[in-house]
């Protein structure tokens, strides 16, 4: 996989970068393979700015993103700058990917990097071989303040779900919806829904209503089928008194713990975005996805860089 | 009226924030050590900042007339990097017993990972046994069981109910915390943790007995002057002046006192603002006149 990645990337920089720049691409791609120090290997990392500016998209086309969701599912780079691209490809243009001592220099490019350089680090995860060596370092990337950077560790990207633990895994859910990350964008959220994430997310409501605050509606997408009489109780609250968007999402909810019969009446009621989102639920679209809808930024369909 | 913030962070705040305290009859106020918003690297990083805690921080607030205090101790995310926090743990001793540390903190749980449990119980035991006081920070996730964990632990350690302060309570945990016999402090922030107008409604229901609030204002958005606003809003929704003393002064003095560090009487006093003074031959003065007052009156 890892060869078809470098494939991928060497390919998408061939046909955006120009002049100078691929120029640079090329000749600093064969000196990092050929074996640098950890100085030169941050430096051309950060040199990656003189190149391309921060702002410009990669904005892959339809087929390269079936191409990367091919080659590593779960994994999609439609939000990823160019200047990231162009970093995770110098960063996979070592050789040594399977050795302790790229293990060594990853760890050390953490060390001194800034906010965009991090946020190409942690995008490699996505197709580093052997994920389970960095899971340290993606739970630090959890820990970030800077909302660009926790994106980047876990959205669009297979590794949290592949590699964390139920506590980081959690953390990860509860954090996204506390800093407005898109958790409906976290490769295989659905496959990790548990009990303890349901209550946790209960939890979560029952302190947002006592603060006199309404609920995010990401919220609903951690209970799947396992928060109970209580879910029933919060989604039946939220029908009654939420605001559109948390109708909407607590109407999926119902289709996630399967009541078709509660689903049904939904669909013949006053509501009209709890019925249309109850026909959708019933007809099986309440996975993760099913959120994008009430994603502004997905809803625009215009990624922005930085954001 | 005189307040006493006993949390914030100061190092993140200007000059202008300590002028405007003061004004608003903020008087003292305790900077527990905290993370600064972005990982650090190296144990030296924290030790600078321990220092600063201890030393120019408390300078520059005594320039506007505010008694600073401090708490030390190793936070709850940057417990998850093992290797520097067993470091950061090694050093506490060299600063946990300066003057003016009244407590152990900011510690606890955000994650509530194993790792921080580590720490949490280090530290735990280091306030044991120094007879310190322990301030908790509760978790933004998973509040309510970060909360009844922090609680239970510090218990099985030895540290006395009456020496442990929770922050950063809410309406779901504030029972959990009284029931212990901890005490409850409420942070109020403008959109995250707490706002005045709840903070009021709890006084109102469960008293105000080992319950006061704090301010938290760091390098995000938060107010430092949360602590006198909630006071007016308290008065002007008609509870007594005992009871706004007793939360936003009173209680938190008491239960900081416990550390033998704050000479209560000499804060008592009105203060008196010589900004003539000097540390380490260093001003907060950019050229400005120094002030030399008389003393801010109650």
């Amino acid at each position: 996989m890892i060869d078809q990645a470098r494939d991928w990337l060497a390919s998408a920089l061939a046909s955006r970068l120009q002049g100078p720049a691929a120029v640079w691409w090329a000749s600093t791609a064969d000196e990092i393979a050929a074996g640098v120090s950890d100085e030169v290997f941050v430096a051309r990392l950060s040199m990656a700015s003189r190149h391309v500016r921060g702002t410009a998209m990669l904005a892959p086309t339809a087929d390269e993103t079936a191409q990367a969701a091919a080659l590593q599912p779960g994994w999609n780079p439609e939000r990823w700058t160019l200047q990231e691209t162009l970093r995770v490809a110098l960063i996979l243009a070592r050789t040594d990917v399977l050795e302790p001592s790229f293990v060594a220099s990853f760890e050390e490019a953490f060390r001194t990097a800034d906010e965009g350089e991090c946020r190409a680090l942690y995008r490699c995860l996505a197709l580093l071989p052997n994920g389970e060596r960095f899971v340290w370092r993606a739970g630090e990337g959890c820990r970030t303040n800077i909302g660009t950077v926790f994106q980047a560790v876990t959205c669009d990207s297979p590794y949290a779900a592949a590699h964390f633990d139920d506590v980081a895994w959690n953390q990860l859910c509860i954090k996204a919806v506390f800093v407005g990350a898109p958790l409906w964008r976290v490769h295989g959220l659905d496959g990790r829904l548990s009990a303890d994430l349901a209550r946790i997310a209960l939890d979560l409501m029952d302190e947002r209503r006592s603060a006199g605050r309404d609920l995010q509606p990401d919220l609903w997408l951690c209970l799947g089928s396992h928060g109970g009489e209580r879910a029933r109780a919060a989604i039946e609250l939220e029908l009654a008194q939420g605001p559109r968007s948390g109708r909407i999402a607590a109407t999926y909810a119902l289709g996630r713990c399967l009541d078709e019969d509660r689903l049904r009446e939904l669909v013949g009621g006053n509501d009209a975005d709890v019925a249309d989102a109850a026909t959708r639920a019933l007809a099986g679209q309440c996975g993760q996805d099913a959120w994008a809808l009430l994603d502004p930024l997905a809803a625009a369909a215009a990624p922005l860089p930085n954001r | 009226m005189r307040f006493f913030d006993p949390h914030i962070h100061m190092t993140s705040r200007t000059t202008d924030d300590f002028e405007a305290m003061a004004a608003a009859g903020v008087r003292a106020v305790i900077e527990p050590a905290f993370w600064l918003g972005q990982p650090r690297t190296t144990v030296g990083a924290f030790q600078d900042y321990f220092a600063s805690l201890v030393g120019w921080e408390r300078f520059r607030a005594s320039q506007f007339g505010i008694a600073h205090y401090c708490a030390i101790g190793l936070n709850s995310k940057e417990a998850n990097n093992e290797g520097l926090a067993k470091e950061v743990l090694e050093l506490l001793p060299r600063y946990a017993f300066k003057e003016g540390v009244v407590a152990i903190g900011e510690i606890g749980y955000d994650e509530i990972t194993d790792a921080e449990e580590r720490a949490y119980i280090a530290q735990l035991e280091l306030a044991v046994a120094n007879d310190m006081v322990v301030m908790v920070h509760s978790p933004h996730r998973d509040k309510k069981r970060g909360i009844q964990r922090s609680i239970a632990v510090a218990q099985e350690v030895g540290v006395p109910m009456e020496k442990l302060i929770i922050d950063h309570n809410n309406e779901e945990t504030v029972e959990d915390t009284l029931n212990a016999g901890a005490w409850a402090a409420f942070t109020i922030y403008p959109h995250t943790k707490m706002g005045s107008e709840r903070m009021v409604e709890l006084v109102q229901q469960y008293g105000a007995n080992r319950i006061f609030v704090d301010s938290s204002a760091d390098w995000g958005v938060s107010d430092p002057l949360s602590v006198p606003k909630t006071a007016k809003l308290m008065l002007e929704r008609g509870l007594d002046a005992e009871t706004v003393r007793l939360t936003t002064w009173q209680n938190a003095l008491t239960a900081y006192a416990q550390s033998g560090q704050i000479d209560v009487e000499a804060l008592e006093k009105a203060p008196v603002i010589d900004q003539s003074q000097l540390f380490s031959d260093n001003s907060v003065l950019r050229g400005q006149q120094p002030r030399v007052d008389a003393p801010i009156p109650n």
